[in-house]
């Protein structure tokens, strides 16, 4: 964030969470409380000693003081508390960085990428940097997103199943000619400094989700919204978290993206003159996923939902992500990342002159959504409304949007043979224990592949789903022969092996994982 | 703005339903037009204050005005509200879709659903218009009784506490007790599927059955309501309201239902084309079998009432088929597939 900006945002962020956790004596005691109570709670597990008796020392010179003064001083120590939080958000900043992003990143990437495939490097020399073009796949509404972004602050949100999406994302932006966009990545993310640095390079600010206190959330999203309002383009993963179960996200989180909405009735009660805030979902599709066999195995576990930071997970480890690269390289997976139509805070779809349409595409005056008596105004009940219907029609451009690849549809046709075969067996059992057949024949996945194929073609003629080259040609034997050579490589043990006429199921979990892609898709069999 | 507030409400739709509506707003002294299709219609509402074709029977008040120029009465208004049959729905509802803007409210009261899409009228609405605010009026209302004056209450549901609040003031003071709900879908399945069981239970009256008969068709009728509502998301205990067995009590008990006076004349062995053609009116019950039987299929839900009432309908069932059909189901547990 440029310096002049930096300040106004912080000011106005401190100002408009205090104005929200202030409204009663009660209230801001409360909150200034249960902050100091949920912080020390956190510092008790900090690694970083020296930080955590920093941290502490001001909590405890908050502490002391509010234990001993009346309602006005503990608003003024919730201010302190709420810019503490501000600035170690907003700080993270760096104007100098932010302008070398844009060249930093693609060398960077690439090297990145083809460093971890040394032999390649070798062997076709640093010509071969740039092979990222080859790998990554940027296809729907790039024009759209490029023309929209001139005309207001547009907020990409994507849906995530790896680590490595932000990277991907920042190269996409970058190959559009579009800047960095403001990105709240976890704190975990920043742990590997080479990706940190990227992440830093990408116009990320560290999110420390251990801080459980509302007033921290808060601030978080009010920073977002300050930074939407200020022109700067976010990033927001609506999922909230990387897709456990592989499925396309369609419960999104409703919190960040309602700043959008925030932001531009703040442009238009401030008269600005370029107001709008335009939402661009974004579907990033793998064959592989990185961190699959830590995913699946997380959603299957009931623990699974409460543990929010995963930081064990394939991410963290160096030798994973080179495995998981050159695999991408050898076997030439490529990477889908699809602009959808953009579309204004409510989710009405958005020409490129930044018009928005009805679903008879009549063009639509969106300012008239927030009026009451002619005058742009909030109404908290009416906007949670606004930015549910702009969470169903993300939700929509997601599942329309997404990239269907043999793995997954491999995963699917062996996991719904499994699931007629033992219809004895529930899901978890059935996942454990592999039921009646260990194998099944060729002839009958080909036969299943051929007709799910035809259906699946059906579905993308209805612009339901897209397909992927290979999966358009039709060709049973190549997409089978194609999904069973991801499904036997890169993970720790496959998921899927061929011996002779039988097909093997290993690993039912990651069966599962990329199965699940295609879960909201209806094949006329039993749905996952 | 002040184009805005020219008027309260405009209602769109001339027929029973839209007229009686019309009326109660315009007694209650509120700035109201209904936007009627024909000028004949128009022209005899604003000199003799008559609907000769729907509402013989009734004057209508003074101040209510007549419209055909959907552009300006739409302009001049914060809520739009719609009583279309369901059948010619979304045609004017996408004329309406032409001059509508995200201010405004729209709100409609028509117990239906489109038989080729299952869609309830509020999807119709989002479809056919920039309206977000959108709201279902639905309940016990027969438009003879509330343009005879009778007190009589209904459920306004939307997901818009704005919706809500301004559709309530509109009748605030009326004899109409206008209550507030958020479940559209149960509101709007309510308000359908009521007519299905009011053809069966005009069928009973017809062939001479009595308040037993009456009372277990409403209540198996509520069950299948119920069970069709959740299976779409709807809150089960919307069911227990005025858009569930409120509506059911009035629409089965009352001759003068529409749909409960299709069913006594097919009991007594008219033909269904015959009856349609002779009413002006319509019986909403008739697309609605048809449209719920579809979706039940697909649905995989066990529905025997609306089944029976389809097959009488559309597939050659006499009334002692339907009888024995009904009567030969197995009995179990009288809650067991509410329990959700």
């Amino acid at each position: 964030m440029k310096p002049k900006d930096k300040e106004r945002v912080l000011v106005e962020v401190t100002q408009r969470v205090l104005d929200k956790w202030s409204a009663d004596p009660e209230t801001s005691e409360q909150a200034l409380f249960d902050t100091l109570y949920f912080e020390r709670q956190r510092l008790e597990t900090e690694k970083d000693r020296r930080l955590a008796r920093k941290q502490s020392a001001f909590y405890d010179e908050i502490q002391s003081k509010a234990l001993h003064s009346g309602p006005t001083q503990h608003r003024d120590l919730l201010r302190r508390v709420i810019r503490f939080f501000a600035d170690e958000v907003v700080g993270h900043f760096d104007e100098r960085v932010y302008k070398l992003s844009t060249k930093a990143v693609p060398v960077g990437l690439d090297l990145l990428l083809n460093a971890m495939s040394p032999m390649k490097l070798f062997r076709r020399g640093f010509a071969s940097l740039g092979s990222l073009d080859q790998q990554l796949v940027i296809e729907g509404h790039t024009e759209s997103l490029q023309k929209v972004a001139k005309l207001g602050t547009t907020i990409l949100v994507p849906t995530h199943s790896s680590n490595l999406d932000s990277i991907l994302v920042g190269y996409m932006l970058y190959r559009l000619g579009l800047p960095p966009y403001t990105y709240g990545a976890g704190l975990n993310l920043f742990s590997n400094k080479l990706i940190g640095f990227f992440m830093h390079n990408l116009g990320a600010y560290k999110v420390d989700r251990r801080k459980k206190a509302p007033i921290y959330k808060d601030v978080l999203k009010s920073y977002a919204g300050c930074s939407i309002e200020l022109g700067y383009h976010n990033l927001f993963f609506p999922g909230g978290t990387r897709s456990r179960s592989g499925k396309v996200e369609q419960k999104l989180k409703m919190g960040l993206m309602g700043e959008g909405l925030n932001a531009y009735i703040h442009n238009l009660r401030a008269g600005k003159d370029k107001p709008d805030v335009f939402v661009v979902p974004c579907t990033i599709n793998y064959q592989l996923v990185l961190e699959a066999e830590t995913l699946i195995d997380d959603h299957l576990k009931e623990v699974g939902k409460s543990r929010y930071i995963i930081e064990d997970d394939e991410f963290s480890k160096p030798k994973r992500i080179l495995e998981f690269v050159s695999q991408l390289f050898t076997l030439e997976s490529r990477i889908h990342l699809v602009i959808s139509q953009p579309m204004d805070v409510f989710g009405n779809p958005v020409d490129d002159d930044g018009t928005s349409r009805d679903s008879r595409n009549r063009p639509v005056d969106r300012r008239r959504y927030v009026e009451i008596n002619g005058e742009p105004a909030f109404d908290a009940q009416r906007d949670r409304e606004y930015t549910r219907e702009l969470a169903n029609s993300i939700a929509h451009s997601f599942k329309k949007d997404t990239v269907v690849k043999p793995i997954h549809l491999i995963s699917r046709t062996v996991l719904d043979w499994l699931l007629e075969s033992n219809q004895d067996l529930d899901l978890y059992r059935l996942l454990r224990t592999g039921g009646a057949e260990l194998s099944m024949p060729m002839t009958e996945l080909y036969r299943r592949v051929e007709r799910n194929l035809i259906k699946l073609h059906e579905m993308e003629q209805a612009k339901q789903l897209r397909l992927s080259r290979s999966m358009r040609t039709r060709d049973t034997a190549k997409v089978t022969s194609q999904a069973l050579a991801h499904l036997k490589s890169y993970h720790r043990r496959p998921a899927l092996e061929r011996k002779g006429d039988r097909l093997f199921h290993i690993d039912r979990n990651l069966l599962l994982f990329y199965s699940n892609r295609m879960a909201h898709f209806d094949l006329t069999q039993q749905e996952v | 703005m002040s184009v805005r507030n020219a008027m309260d409400v405009l209602v769109v739709g001339g027929g029973t339903f839209g007229t009686a509506l019309a009326s109660l707003l315009a007694d209650n002294k509120r700035r109201v037009k209904i936007w009627v299709r024909r000028q004949e219609q128009a022209q005899e509402i604003n000199t003799e204050h008559r609907n000769s074709r729907y509402l013989p029977d009734f004057e209508l008040p003074q101040n209510l005005e007549a419209v055909i120029d959907m552009e300006q009465a739409i302009k001049s208004t914060p809520i739009v509200l719609m009583a279309i049959p369901s059948k010619s729905f979304r045609n004017v509802a996408r004329q309406v879709g032409e001059h509508i803007e995200g201010d405004q409210i729209l709100v409609h009261a028509t117990k239906g659903i489109e038989i080729e899409t299952f869609k309830r009228m509020s999807q119709i609405l989002k479809e056919e218009t920039c309206a977000l605010k959108i709201g279902a009026i639905s309940g016990p209302n027969l438009s003879k009784e509330l343009m005879a004056g009778h007190p009589a209450g209904a459920l306004i549901a939307s997901r818009y506490e704005e919706v809500i609040r301004s559709t309530q003031a509109l009748f605030r003071g009326s004899r109409m007790r206008l209550y507030g709900g958020r479940d559209v879908i149960g509101t709007e399945i309510g308000g359908a599927f009521k007519n299905i069981i009011a053809l069966s239970a005009g069928m009973a009256a017809g062939l001479g059955m009595g308040d037993n008969t009456k009372a277990l068709l409403i209540t198996r009728g509520l069950s299948e309501m119920a069970r069709l509502g959740v299976a779409m998301g709807a809150d089960v205990f919307t069911f227990g309201g005025l858009a569930g067995i409120g509506d059911l009590m009035a629409t089965c008990a009352s001759p003068l239902s529409r749909n409960h006076q299709v069913g006594a004349r097919l009991a007594k062995g008219e033909n269904l084309e015959d009856i349609l053609a002779s009413t002006n009116q319509v019986a909403e019950g008739v697309p609605t079998t048809e449209a719920v039987h579809r979706r039940i299929s697909a649905m995989k839900l066990d529905l025997p009432i609306a089944n029976a009432v389809y097959a009488r309908l559309y597939g050659g069932w006499t009334n002692e088929k339907v009888i024995e059909y009904l009567l030969g189901l197995s009995v179990g547990t009288e809650l067991a597939r509410l329990r959700f």
